[in-house]
């Protein structure tokens, strides 16, 4: 299913396992796997940078003598180690290529550990049989299936908010701050798993939510079937991030409607943000210029980016490119309908694409734009062609982000800001 | 030592491992193992336990990143790719430093191994991702890089390149890396120097160009330190010909005109420069990084030899020396008798031993990824003026340099400041590939900038009220070195 590609945008399933799991305080994900393995997974995912990174992560480190003899007994004893040393609430196994084509019994080795009480979990996905998209995926079934309970009394207000990735997505903490502040303005506790030093309590007890919140318009599709099924949990898709008022007002209108909340409320608190949004934007006047750009990017980014600055600031979208590959038809359409249904403006070019080369063919086809948001690696093409360029999605090389966000209220804001600056 | 040195018997098959007497694994006092490694009485240890380390691979692709005209193939499944950001992002920052305008990516294709070809091999993509180089950026190299994947399913990249050869016009070169050949990522570049002597250089040495040095220098040296030995050597008459960073195939076939052969770091291109002298004639310095007073002194009077230059050098040495003493002094005056703790890269945690002494610090304890002969002349050095400290040989393993810390309470912590900063420890790194930390006017950026920290502490000390390293209260009481085989902690 994979196919060769140019300056791929991401690791391998290894990679999106861990930027879920290190996210996550308190769990330690044990790399059985090559020596570089851990190395190059965090530097693949912008050097994810959570309770243990890189070479901080326990790893069997396979050499030759485990690729001729098998690496079950180097996985014992470094499992053995980490329990030891590592302060964690829970341990997972990962599969690097090694692992998986020489054909280690992992599962096997892990629960011996399990039997004698560790919780330590086996995800037995090898390296090769996927991107860090698939290893996103991968991580949540991975918590579904060892780590939620069952059973547990619905909490009244209690919703979980997924589908915003940790590090591969530059914004990922900032979104989820945003969002989190929005929901709790409407009396909600939010679940992200990844913020506020949230834990295994967190997902643990993520089955007693009312609802998933799911921010992306194609991850997780799996994963909410499981939450429906066997925990109960219903799941509202967001098909994209939303940015500034209008799609921010829509978000919290879908979500006030899944839940039945206080009406009054709901208005009053889209009436209050909304105000304090154009009490700024108001200043910024007719001087920020008209520009007709292009976008290159994740699906969520893409199309919250894209509505965002067609919808609520008058700029013409061209073309917009998908990077993440998308197998599902159903998926392909829910994106193009998010990118061609605007308010007043043109819809644009919609472009799956996941290969640098391939991506700029597609530009070229663009000459009347001059806007480019992309990834830093556009901007090699932007100077080129003498195109201003906003870097704001993955890979980002050239600035340190921490906890800025492009969702929600102020994500709109802080998008402006970030786009027309115009260095 | 030069190029008179006793000649391999057999061709170096890039595997650091594979070299008599190196040790990957120990943990010990510094006189212990000097006496060790005298009396080869040191047993080849490993790790029960370990955290992650570097593969070959991630070196042999930063290695050569930076040439122009070349597109980089990695023949593996996505995740191998990974680190091919970190080179992107010094690359970068290189050509940014170098004035370049319209900054440029490398352009790196994986061919995208996935469960499929595991079993039926990847030779259909690494055709198409060849052709697909070819086509799209008619570049004059193609490098393609074996992994861990590749290497066990058993494609032949050596004879599938060959056939392909007849149809691309650009080289195409072959790097044999796979992960798991070797612990030590220095194998990496010395799998890309194999492939450089074997697919790029001219079988016939070209006319020898007067003054002109092959001056080989890994991903990690910033423009700064380029331009200050550039400086350094100018004065002695010597013209550099930089290898393999910012370079083209024009220079890489040039190493064949040079007079001599020289490296910045002590594990860089080394075996390459003996194979240079067996093939070419072409004689060389391997000494020292040149951090610090002792080793740019060293390691300029190393190069001078080659050249017959002794007389000048040392007339650049005094005249560089008068320039900059008075500013050391003042350094010194602000770091005198603080303890030290380093870790690094075999080339620079050495280097930064050697650096302290200028400023009359004193090491307890340092870590470092490799120990052989080389390392055992440093200790020998080392002992001499420090007495005892701990040695940990260790690529980073945080959790015992975390261990050795929290027991050893050094005033400064020299190297990746990741975890010693959430100790509360100032913190300092000496790799910079920014800013300067080569020769005479390193020395005295790095001086200040270990002072400075020092003086200025604030952040590790607040961050360390507020964040915890990721191990058990226990591991801090227990033996440091308890997953290494034949190593024991002795206070």
């Amino acid at each position: 299913m994979s196919v060769v590609t140019e300056s791929a945008r991401g690791a391998c399933v290894l990679g999106g396992i861990n930027d879920v799991l290190s996210a996550i305080h308190r769990f330690a994900p044990i790399y059985h796997s090559g020596p570089g393995c851990c190395m190059q997974t965090c530097a693949g995912e912008h050097n994810n940078s959570g309770f243990l990174n890189s070479v901080s992560l326990p790893s069997s480190n396979m050499l030759e003598k485990e690729v001729v003899f098998g690496g079950e007994k180097k996985l014992r004893s470094t499992i053995e180690g980490a329990v030891e040393i590592i302060d964690a609430d829970a341990y997972f196994v990962l599969t690097g290529c090694t692992a998986g084509i020489i054909g280690d019994d992992v599962q096997s080795v892990v629960s011996d550990f399990r039997d004698k009480g560790v919780k330590i979990y086996a995800i037995d996905t090898p390296g090769f049989a996927g991107d860090s998209l698939f290893g996103y995926e991968a991580a949540f079934k991975a918590l579904l299936d060892n780590i939620v309970e069952a059973g547990l009394p619905k909490k009244k207000g209690l919703v979980n908010l997924f589908g915003i990735i940790p590090f591969h997505d530059p914004y990922w903490f900032g979104n989820l701050e945003e969002l989190t502040r929005i929901l709790e303005r409407l009396g909600l506790t939010v679940n992200t798993f990844f913020t506020r030093r949230q834990g295994l309590e967190n997902v643990r007890t993520s089955s007693a939510a009312e609802l998933n919140i799911i921010v992306n318009p194609y991850l997780l599709k799996k994963a909410s079937e499981i939450y429906e099924k066997k925990f109960g949990v219903p799941s509202l898709r967001i098909p994209g991030l939303p940015i500034g008022a209008t799609d921010t007002t829509i978000f919290i209108r879908k979500v006030g409607e899944a839940l039945n909340l206080d009406q009054e409320l709901i208005d009053q608190v889209i009436a209050d943000e909304e105000d304090r949004v154009y009490s700024i934007l108001e200043r910024t006047g007719q001087s920020l210029g008209y520009n007709r750009f292009a976008v290159v990017g994740d699906p969520n980014f893409a199309i919250g980016a894209t509505r965002f600055l067609a919808n609520d600031y008058s700029q013409s979208p061209e073309i917009v490119v998908i990077t993440e590959p998308q197998y599902r038809p159903e998926d392909r359409e829910r994106i193009v309908k998010q990118l061609t249904t605007l308010e007043y403006a043109r819809s644009p070019e919609v472009v799956f694409e996941s290969d640098y080369f391939k991506i700029t063919q597609a530009l070229d086809r663009h000459p009347e734009v001059d806007m480019l948001i992309g990834s830093s690696l556009e901007r090699e093409y932007a100077s080129a062609h003498d195109i201003h360029c906003a870097v704001a999605t993955f890979p980002i090389f050239d600035k340190t982000i921490l906890n800025k966000g492009y969702a929600g209220y102020n994500g709109g804001l802080s998008l402006v800001e970030d786009v027309f600056n115009f260095n | 030592m030069s190029g008179s040195a006793l000649a391999p018997k057999k061709k170096y098959d890039g595997i650091r491992e594979h070299r008599p007497e190196t040790y990957n694994d120990y943990g010990a006092g510094s006189r212990f193992l000097e006496e060790g490694f005298r009396k080869k009485c040191l047993k080849n240890a490993d790790r029960s336990f370990a955290q992650g380390l570097q593969c070959q691979q991630i070196n042999s692709i930063n290695a050569l990143q930076s040439i122009e005209d070349s597109v980089f193939i990695s023949h593996s499944p996505q995740g191998c790719v990974g680190c091919a950001a970190l080179g992107t992002m010094q690359y970068r920052i290189g050509q940014a430093h170098r004035g370049i305008r319209g900054n440029r990516t490398p352009k790196v294709i994986v061919t995208n191994l996935d469960q499929k070809d595991i079993i039926l091999g990847g030779e259909k993509k690494l055709r198409e991702a060849v052709h697909a180089a070819e086509d799209r950026y008619h570049p004059k190299l193609i490098f393609v890089f074996t992994s861990c994947a590749s290497g066990i399913i058993g494609d032949d990249i050596d004879m599938i390149l060959d056939e392909l050869q007849d149809e691309i016009n650009a080289r195409l070169v072959p790097i044999h890396c796979e992960g798991f050949k070797s612990k030590v990522c220095g194998s990496g570049f010395d799998a890309a120097f194999i492939a450089i002597g074997k697919y790029l250089l001219d079988k016939e040495k070209r006319p020898t160009q007067k003054g002109l040095i092959n001056l080989f220098a890994p991903v990690s040296i910033s423009y700064k330190d380029q331009l200050e030995i550039e400086r350094m050597l100018n004065q002695i008459g010597i013209t550099c010909n930089y290898i393999p960073f910012y370079s083209s195939l024009d220079k890489i076939q040039n190493i064949t005109a040079a007079e001599a052969s020289t490296a910045v770091c002590k594990v860089f291109a080394d075996e390459f420069m003996k194979q240079l002298y067996e093939d070419y004639g072409i004689p060389y310095s391997h000494t020292v990084m040149p951090i610090g007073m002792r080793n740019t002194d060293k390691w300029l009077r190393g190069v001078a030899k080659i050249f017959h230059k002794e007389a000048e050098v040392e007339a650049v040495i005094a005249s560089e020396h008068k320039r900059i003493e008075p500013e050391v002094e003042k350094i010194r005056a602000r770091l005198e008798g603080k303890r030290v703790f380093i870790c690094g890269g075999t080339g620079r945690s050495f280097a930064a031993a050697a650096l302290i002494d200028d400023y009359g610090m004193k090491l307890i304890g340092l870590e470092t990824p490799t120990y052989d002969i080389d390392a055992q002349t440093d200790i020998e050095y080392l002992n001499g003026i420090h007495g005892n400290f701990v040695v940990d040989i260790a690529n980073m393993q945080p959790f015992e340099q975390v261990n050795l810390l929290n027991r050893l309470k050094p005033d400064v912590f020299i190297g990746v400041p990741e975890w010693a900063a959430k100790l509360g420890l100032p913190t300092t790194h000496v790799l910079d590939m920014k800013r300067p930390t080569f020769g005479y006017d390193g020395l005295l950026y790095l001086g200040n900038k270990i002072a400075d920290q020092l003086e200025n502490p604030g952040f590790n000390k607040k961050l360390a009220s507020h964040s915890k390293l990721p191990y058990k209260a226990s591991w801090y009481e227990t033996d440091p070195f308890k997953f290494i085989d034949n190593s024991v902690w002795k206070d």
